[in-house]
């Protein structure tokens, strides 16, 4: 054949194995610096987890014990077995169950007139809500402290905020899980196409009817991380619910793994075995929901 | 099946933006009507007011004689086809199909047998368990047709449905809509900015500018007697070779001047045109579609010379840039920008104002090259002539003579 077509030019040779030398060597430096990341990432997990089954004495060696060598559940037995384990799971889950559905459900709404009507002010509700979660969350901490004093003894509010009530904090995390939800979901929104509601409503769907039946189901995907996110920020929340929340039964998971520090010094052993069981729910719960993340991905590759 | 009607309809967003201004438009029952227009004219507004997505400022909109001002979309028992297709991502082709038929509550039998056969008529029936992701462009298209048709709606709409195509896609598919049109005999408003897809599709054609209809009429018709300056240039590809000319009288006769060419007025054109008259001494847009410019061998009338600066060959014929002595038109204001003819040639004739290009379609055999001097012939029958200030074109009486025309 390339006797007849001598068109075709043969390739250089030794000029594309020096370029694809280069670019493997840039490649393979890439790939270095990524798995460098995922160390720097994945080891403090892998030395909370590790410290969890180590008895006292390894945990504190001064020469790293890089596996557990006496594996042990009596970190984790000692921490259940602290006072106010079950009732800072009880508030944790309560708080953040409430602060996930709250924030889901008003973020939604918000997102959906943010993204569906041109209002007046659009533009600037949606630059204060970008700016609120620029304000450092210590910073507000005094002064929320202020407001939520007085307002135990505002009649009406006293129901709902207050220091060391579990509302009191729930309304706080609100205040930066909202934001973030609402700019997050604006994003999934916009991504679905106006003609997909208007073609359901030619087709025979009221508004709200398209708004059930066509774009609900394209955002769940965006919901679900966004609750994801929501759950991760209000589990994890510590200075709030370390201010807030003063009595022993309405601490949250959070403040009850700082009581291993004390002033005798630090329990490691217990404290990074509840650091563990802490981390095991967000585990759960991403692993519920993440098959619904998978679809939404290639959902959203349609586009019309 | 009913028909559509527009009536005095206004559209203004806001307080000054006027998007469509008094269009009356009546397609009637089972009729394809074609709404064509460059971007931003306002087409697809209209089409959406029909379709009950906007609001109607002002006028009304009847389907079947029956206002429709106030109804929702789903009560106006239209369909609609929409220029990215609108396929629900996460419903299967059936469902997609099925969709419109369950919200009507069909019975599920009845849903099944007519999707089924739509399916059948549009080739999709091995994909109905597909998602759209997993179609090609010209599947997913089929099933936004197919969405349409298996309602059995009053009226469809079509917001250029096949823009997203490529070329030969879309002319396979455009036949193929006009041949389900004429199988369904459905009323159907066409929205398109292809001015070939409205000419070959439609049965009538609403040329629309800037929010205002300029002329509805059949192909034919509007390609023959467009009714001004816009209308000329926007209908027909390659479009038709405008520019200005003089017209003088001498003795009986009309003259017109093209350049430095005479160009005499046979009575009948004349008779034809009672207004031509009122212009002699002054100026006029003359316009003359390319497949009327010839090469002036064995022609004894009136020549142009020439040059030819360019020759495409498209197979068929060829088309043929050539550069002759004559006023461009002056007022672009009132032809369509985008089918503005090629501008003057670099260091051609001299003077820039006084040269036009015109594309003239030959026939493939004659030899012709670039650079190349040429005498065209215009034969003064076939010349459109329009009012420069207005744009409207010179309006036709009908005269009952039977003129030869040059061939």
């Amino acid at each position: 054949m390339s006797a007849i077509t001598p068109i075709a030019p043969t390739p250089v040779t030794p000029v594309t194995t020096r370029r694809s030398r280069r670019r493997r060597v840039r490649k393979a430096g890439w790939n270095l610096l990524g798995l460098f990341v995922l160390v720097v990432m994945a080891f403090p997990v892998y030395w909370m987890v590790a410290t969890a089954f180590k008895p006292g004495r390894d945990a504190l060696s001064y020469t790293p014990q890089w596996i557990p060598l006496h594996p042990t559940l009596d970190n984790f037995s000692e921490a259940i077995n602290r006072p106010h384990f079950w009732d800072s799971v009880k508030n944790s889950l309560i708080i953040v169950s409430v602060v996930v559905v709250l924030s889901l459900v008003l973020a939604f709404l918000a997102a959906l007139a943010l993204a569906k009507f041109r209002f007046y002010g659009r533009k600037g509700v949606i630059v204060v809500i970008l700016g609120v979660q620029m304000v450092p969350l210590a910073a507000l901490i005094i002064p929320l402290y202020i407001m939520m004093s007085k307002a135990e003894t505002t009649r009406g509010l006293h129901y709902v905020l207050g220091v060391d009530k579990l509302s009191g904090v729930i309304v706080m995390y609100l205040t930066f899980v909202l934001p973030f939800a609402v700019w997050t979901l604006r994003g999934f929104i916009d991504g679905v196409p106006r003609e997909l509601e208007e073609a359901a409503m030619v087709d025979g769907t009221t508004r709200f009817g398209a708004f059930v039946r066509i774009l609900l189901p394209l955002v769940g995907p965006g919901l679900v991380a966004t609750s994801i996110f929501a759950f991760i920020l209000a589990w994890n929340e510590f200075i709030i619910a370390y201010v807030f929340l003063q009595s022993p039964d309405n601490q949250t998971l959070m403040v009850w793994l700082a009581s291993f520090t004390s002033l005798r010094g630090t329990e490691w052993g217990p404290l990074m075995a509840g650091a563990t069981l802490c981390a095991i729910p967000v585990v759960i719960f991403f692993l519920l929901v993440q098959k619904r993340i998978a679809f939404g991905l290639t959902a959203g590759a349609v586009k019309g | 099946m009913a028909e559509l009607e527009f009536i005095h309809v206004n559209k203004v967003y806001g307080n000054e933006t006027v998007a469509v201004r008094d269009l009356n438009l009546k397609i009637d029952e089972g009729e394809f009507v074609v709404l064509v227009g460059p971007s931003g004219c306002g087409k697809t507004t209209a089409l959406r007011m029909a379709a009950g997505l906007e609001e109607i400022s002002d006028g009304e909109i009847r389907i079947g004689g029956r206002v429709v001002n106030d109804l929702a979309p789903r009560d106006r028992d239209i369909a609609m086809v929409f220029q990215n297709y609108a396929l629900y991502p996460h419903k299967s082709v059936y469902e997609n199909l099925a969709f419109g038929l369950r919200m009507r509550k069909v019975p599920k039998a009845e849903q099944r047998r007519r999707v089924e056969e739509i399916a059948r008529v549009l080739g999709l029936s091995d994909m109905l368990q597909r998602r759209p992701a997993q179609l090609s462009g010209g599947q997913r298209q089929r099933v936004a047709m197919g969405r349409a048709i298996v309602r059995e709606p009053k009226a469809f709409l079509m917001d250029e449905p096949l823009s997203n195509l490529d070329a030969k896609l879309r002319v396979q598919m455009r036949a193929e809509i006009a041949r389900i049109q004429q199988a369904l005999k459905v009323t159907t408003l066409y929205v398109t900015h292809d001015q070939v897809e409205a000419m070959t599709m439609g049965h009538r054609v609403a040329v629309m500018r800037d929010g205002i209809l300029q002329q509805v009429d059949t192909p034919q018709r509007l390609y023959d007697a467009p009714t001004n300056l816009f209308v000329a240039s926007f209908v027909g590809s390659p479009p038709m070779n405008l520019m200005e000319a003089g017209v003088e009288r001498e003795g009986n006769l009309l003259v017109c001047k093209i350049g430095d060419a005479r160009l005499e007025l046979p009575a009948d054109v004349v008779a034809e045109r009672p207004a031509l008259a009122e212009f002699a001494g002054g100026r006029v847009a003359i316009g003359i579609r390319p497949e009327d410019v010839r090469e002036a061998s064995g022609w004894d009338g009136a020549r142009l010379r020439g040059r030819i600066l360019l020759v495409e060959a498209l197979g068929a014929e060829q088309l043929v840039h050539i550069e002759i002595a004559a006023s461009p038109l002056g007022r672009g204001d009132l032809v369509d920008t985008t089918a503005q003819p090629p501008g003057p040639s670099l260091g051609g004739v001299g003077d820039v104002e006084r040269a036009v290009t015109l594309l003239g379609r030959f026939d493939r055999h004659l030899l012709l090259l670039p650079g190349e001097a040429v005498d065209v012939a215009i034969d003064p029958r076939l010349l459109h002539f329009f009012d420069l200030e207005t744009g409207a074109s010179i309006p036709t009486v009908d005269v009952p003579v039977a003129a030869e025309v040059a061939g």
